[in-house]
């Protein structure tokens, strides 16, 4: 999920490096003050989730919980993912300084997006209802976000069909394990937490 | 006036810090030796499994392609040694966005290439030139496989110290980053109101 240095072309780059200014900056403006702490667990949440490898194929992925990311802190995901995914790139070396806009955009918008989506969702009162629209905002949140490394990477001149194959066969099992994850997370929450999704 | 100046001072202190790091991609990661007078090239992600069919291209200093290729189910892609002289730079490009790189120095090339030419441009005085220079040459190709053959573990060793395991400490240590940063923010925004 992370795109390396040196592989996508400067507007590229450029546009992903402005709209996660912009983002950032709209949500910073936007944060209450009582959100930080929460902000700061689910960003190191993050952090460490992407560091779980779950061995798939020719290929290895991680996970990424952009969508309980979202779910739980709607604008404010935007600042929690940058600042985790600049430490993932000093500190493991994953992605990259140029690259550190384009893929927080990549991991943060649909995190919002899901956001607007499952928001009322999730916190319904039939608990059925509410795991099923977790399962499906941890389901859309990591394919929104493989389009959009894909459209990333097309926008730079590699063949459609080949990226596009690549992040359905890729991500499919990620969709589905984060999925379970959401719906589990906020199913726990929703029981024995439930002021932190009133918020 | 002086909140501005912090964020400043601590954005540029940020980018000071990320610019100084080499720049390795994430999840793949490429490693090349000589042996004899090939290159091989073995690439992984960074929880040790191999890519397949991935594309190696090969760049000589002057940033010139001089080849390219697939690796194979080992992720291993080997190739002769170029004439040209100067680094090697061995591109990995992975599966969706993911890309390493890895220098081959010109003293590690060289040794197998130049060094053969220059010992038979020297003149051989007691026996006849030529029997001297076939028996330099086979024993040198001798003294260079039976190298090769000892100093694999070695450069096994050395792959592995370049997988980028990730350790607990930095794990941990990049949470307390995390709380700190939130902490700078948490920092401002009580000001602010």
């Amino acid at each position: 999920m992370h795109i390396s240095e040196g592989i996508l072309s400067a507007p590229v780059l450029v546009t992903g490096a402005g709209l996660t200014a912009m983002a950032v900056g709209y949500s910073l403006k936007k944060m209450e003050h009582k959100e930080v702490p929460k902000v700061a667990i689910l960003s190191s949440v993050f952090f460490v989730a992407s560091l779980i490898h779950v061995p798939l194929g020719p290929s290895s992925v991680h996970l990424i919980l952009n969508g309980i990311m979202g779910a739980l802190l709607g604008w404010t995901a935007f600042p929690a993912i940058l600042v985790a995914l600049a430490l993932q790139g000093v500190l493991f070396q994953f992605g990259g300084v140029t690259t550190l806009g384009v893929n927080t955009l990549n991991m943060a918008l649909p995190a919002i997006i899901c956001f607007y989506l499952f928001n009322k969702g999730i916190r319904s009162e039939n608990n059925l209802i509410a795991l099923i629209l977790a399962f499906a905002c941890g389901f859309l949140a990591v394919m929104l976000s493989g389009i959009m490394v894909a459209a990333a990477l097309v926008f730079t001149g590699e063949p459609f069909m080949q990226v596009a194959k690549l992040v359905i066969i890729a991500h499919l099992p990620v969709m589905i394990l984060e999925g379970v994850l959401t719906a589990f997370c906020i199913g726990f929450l929703r029981k024995v937490r439930p002021e932190i999704l009133n918020v | 006036m002086k909140n501005k100046l912090y964020l400043i001072l601590t954005f540029i202190f940020l980018i000071i810090m990320m610019i100084n790091i080499p720049v390795f991609a994430h999840k793949v990661n490429v490693f090349a030796y000589v042996e004899g007078d090939k290159v091989y090239s073995e690439s992984y992600f960074n929880d040790g499994k191999k890519c397949v069919d991935s594309k190696i291209e090969v760049f000589d200093n002057q940033e010139n392609k001089l080849l390219e290729g697939l690796t194979d189910e080992e992720g291993v892609f080997s190739f002769e040694v170029p004439q040209e002289e100067g680094d090697l730079k061995i591109v990995l490009t992975a599966s969706m966005g993911h890309r390493a790189e890895y220098i081959i120095s010109a003293d590690e090339l060289g040794d197998t290439v130049g060094s053969i030419k220059e010992e038979l441009e020297e003149p051989v005085p007691v026996v006849s030139p030529e029997v001297s220079s076939f028996d330099l040459k086979e024993i040198q190709s001798l003294i260079e496989n039976a190298l090769d053959e000892k100093l694999k573990p070695i450069m096994k060793e050395i792959k592995k110290s370049q997988e980028d395991k990730i350790s607990l400490t930095e794990t941990i240590g990049g949470i307390g980053y995390i709380f700190g940063i939130f902490g700078i923010i948490a920092y401002f925004l009580s000001r602010k109101r």
